[in-house]
């Protein structure tokens, strides 16, 4: 089974990152096992649970969380960016950051590296 | 970690001036990680990235922290590829008056070339 | 050896297509994603290789309205991009 990893560094408003979860679905539906998908820069923005997309828009927010749910997608977000961007990691009901996500650093960058055959940028 | 990994390199290709956005700190951030967990990486610049190894600069002129200084611990980090694209340099008139030692300035092939020889590229 | 090139961004407005072209090797692909399709009428597309094989996302070129001929460029889907992310040795995305 081939495998990707993809980093995320584009914000949830923007166009940009509904074809990278386009990408995504399809790579997901070919049967490419995704060993994970990294945020990064903006790219974190995609964690934040209060973020709200009027109701006639894409949902980018809740997609990234029904692929976790559905698929088991690994989102990893790099906690020093979401920090710069007011997302600290808080426990609670308070938590900016959706539990789709799991905190992590570029540490897991080296290693979704590692292991995978193809990472790509978004 | 596989022993087929161990060989797996990174390229970041810089394509930023180095104060405006947060493009070629967020770059070294990641090239400082891979280096530090053994990971092959080589740095790359192009465009206007090649105005971040200009000598004689001063970001806390402008209150910028300066994350530039950093580039000369890359040996420490065992990153010794450093290319620079004399295409671009020719572009925007600058001489190869560098803040740091060992960097490659290469002609737009071998530039490419060079770039090619890598697994993954990043580029920010 | 071949490199896949994702151009994401309208030449008219950055230079990151002009950049991918400064390291195109004559057996690379390009793939032209997002305002990336705006490309296909720039001028720097003189400076390319016939060799090198061009793409585009078709639903992405149609939203804009962009017009092509299938001769000079191929269009594709997301399916596609996933396969040829796999045939190319590596990937660079240029945004």
């Amino acid at each position: 089974m081939k495998k990707l990893a993809v980093v995320i560094t584009t914000p949830p408003y923007s166009n940009l990152t509904i074809t990278a979860l386009n990408y995504i679905e399809a790579a997901l539906h070919s049967n490419i096992n995704i060993v994970g998908v990294f945020f990064y820069q903006d790219g974190v923005l995609n964690a934040n649970s209060k973020v709200q997309i009027a109701s006639d828009e894409f949902q980018t927010i809740k997609r990234w969380q029904s692929l976790h749910e559905q698929y088991h997608l690994p989102l990893h977000l790099c906690i020093t960016a979401a920090e710069k961007r007011g997302m600290p990691d808080e426990d609670g009901t308070d938590s900016l950051i959706h539990d789709a996500f799991t905190i992590s650093g570029l540490g897991e960058l080296v290693e979704l590296s590692s292991t995978t055959d193809r990472l790509v940028q978004f | 970690m596989t022993h087929s990994q161990i060989n797996k390199s990174l390229a970041l290709l810089n394509s930023k001036a180095p104060y405006a956005n947060s493009a070629g700190k967020d770059a070294l951030d990641i090239a400082l990680i891979f280096g530090s967990f053994e990971q092959t990486t080589a740095l790359f610049f192009q465009g206007d990235g090649v105005y971040q190894l200009m000598q004689g600069q001063n970001g806390e002129l402008i209150s910028v922290k300066d994350y530039l200084k950093t580039f000369s611990a890359f040996e420490f980090y065992d990153i010794e590829e450093v290319y620079v694209c004399q295409h671009s340099l020719d572009e925007r008139g600058l001489k190869s008056d560098l803040h740091i030692d060992n960097v490659q300035v290469l002609k737009q092939q071998d530039f490419a070339k060079k770039l090619a020889t890598h697994n993954t590229i990043l580029r920010f | 050896m071949t490199t896949l090139h994702i151009v994401r961004q309208s030449a008219y407005a950055t230079n990151d297509f002009e950049q991918c072209i400064q390291v195109l090797n004559d057996t690379d692909l390009i793939v032209f994603t997002d305002d990336g399709c705006y490309n296909l009428t720039h001028n720097c597309q003189k400076r390319i290789n016939e060799q090198v094989k061009q793409m585009l996302i078709a639903d992405h070129a149609k939203a804009r309205a962009i017009e092509f001929k299938e001769t000079k460029v191929t269009a594709i889907t997301m399916d596609d991009l996933v396969t040829l992310t796999f045939q190319a040795d590596r990937v660079i995305t240029w945004q």
